[in-house]
């Protein structure tokens, strides 16, 4: 858990577990919503026909860090009691890259697959099923990959303290990155529809 | 009117990018939410604590935490890293107190701190209670005090057998601890108290051996 309530003792390790629970719910039904849970929507990112998973990543990243700078400015929030893991640059990038090939392939990411397996879709079933396997893999093999995993460690590493910006300099960015990505993304779909003579 | 009409026209997805500009270049002027150096505390809830000395532990439960091998505390040694490594207490860790906040506690961990005598730990913990750290206790009397009681045991020769009793158990725990027991005869009393034994090397395990071991085991995240 990585809610600052449970580190300060305002419910035992129990409820964390039913809080977890109501939050997961409430997380896959956004995605269902959201149609994360159809493999085609998702895939159609990658053609650029469909930029749904874009828009919809970018606003859950606006929002959130919108919100939390300012619960913070305001008092509300010790970013402090929230727990953040280290950076290993370069088991990091590799893993983002299997995981981005699984996801071209599959056609769902992690957390999407629970959505549509949920929702009753086989590919869906399939694709945990691939999920539970590659966990096993990696941890039978990983007395291996150990060194590997732990390497280029960076600590935790913050971008405003790396590119020695403040903070409110970095919300600013990214919101304008967001913006312009949604603009960018819209005109990328007319484009696109277009030239496929208006057909989806 | 025509300035309803107007907003009307606009698409919620322009509204809402307008409202996350405006809330970014508002984040930008502030720049920086936190202020690690400023502190509220309540001055109230302190001095009852002080005064009811809720948070103070002995050296004799340390001892016997430490026998125990309980791993639900940190022990922290405030004084620089030359006295600590001359000496120290056991499973402890060194944070010199101007590093104290610097992030390597975290504030629902239970943490002992200790500095030679008591004055140094008594202001670290205001400086941890102050930045809301739940569970934050001072060794009282410090390390003379462990030294004193737990290392060093005394025994005057004309005891009763009830302080007999007490002093095989105290010599036991100082053997563990690598100390030495002493008999003191009565003439020798001011002597030894004006001219205390210089500190042996001690044998005992000492806190970079113990506390990296520890160390690992506490800092696992969430």
């Amino acid at each position: 858990m990585n809610a600052p309530f449970f580190k300060f003792d305002f419910f035992s390790a129990d409820f964390s577990l039913v809080i977890a629970f109501a939050i997961g719910i409430g997380f896959g039904f956004a995605l269902e919503r959201g149609g994360f849970g159809n493999a085609r929507i998702l895939a159609s990112q990658f053609y650029f026909t469909d930029m749904r998973v874009l828009k919809v990543m970018f606003s859950a990243i606006v929002t959130a860090m919108l919100g939390v700078f300012f619960f913070v400015a305001f008092g509300w929030l010790d970013l402090s009691l929230v727990y953040y893991t280290d950076t290993n640059l370069i088991p990091q990038v590799v893993g983002g890259l299997i995981l981005g090939v699984g996801f071209v392939v599959g056609g769902y990411c992690p957390g999407t697959s629970c959505v549509s397996a949920a929702t009753g879709r086989i590919d869906g079933v399939i694709y945990l099923l691939g999920v539970m396997a590659g966990i096993f893999v990696f941890g039978e093999i990983f007395p291996l990959i150990e060194g590997f995993y732990y390497s280029s460690n960076m600590g935790r590493v913050f971008l405003p303290d790396y590119l020695g910006l403040s903070y409110g300099m970095i919300v600013f960015l990214v919101v304008l990155m967001a913006v312009g990505a949604f603009a960018a993304a819209e005109w990328g779909e007319k484009k696109m529809a277009a030239k496929s003579g208006g057909v989806k | 009117m025509k300035m309803i009409e107007l907003l009307q026209k606009i698409d919620l997805k322009i509204k809402l990018a307008i409202i996350a500009i405006f809330l970014g270049i508002t984040a930008f002027i502030i720049s920086n939410p936190f202020d690690n150096s400023i502190a509220k505390i309540n001055v109230k809830n302190l001095a009852v604590m002080v005064q009811t000395e809720v948070d103070h532990v002995n050296v004799d439960e340390i001892a016997d935490w430490i026998i125990k091998d309980k791993s639900d505390y940190r022990l922290i040694d405030l004084r620089t890293e030359k006295e600590f490594n001359d000496y120290n207490i056991p499973t402890s860790e060194n944070i010199p107190i101007t590093n104290l906040l610097d992030g390597e506690l975290a504030r629902n961990e239970k943490i002992v701190l200790y500095s030679e005598g008591g004055i140094h730990s008594a202001q670290a913990w205001f400086l941890l209670k102050a930045k809301e750290y739940k569970s934050v206790y001072i060794l009282r009397g410090g390390l003379e005090e462990w030294k004193d009681r737990i290392l060093f045991p005394k025994l005057i020769s004309n005891a009763t057998p009830e302080d007999k009793a007490k002093f095989e158990i105290a010599s036991a725990i100082s053997r563990y601890f690598g100390g030495q027991p002493q008999i003191v005869t009565g003439s020798e009393i001011t002597l030894s108290v004006a001219n205390p034994n210089p500190t042996p090397k001690i044998q005992a395990p000492t806190g970079s051996s113990i506390g990296g071991a520890q160390k690992k085991k506490k800092r696992e995240g969430c």
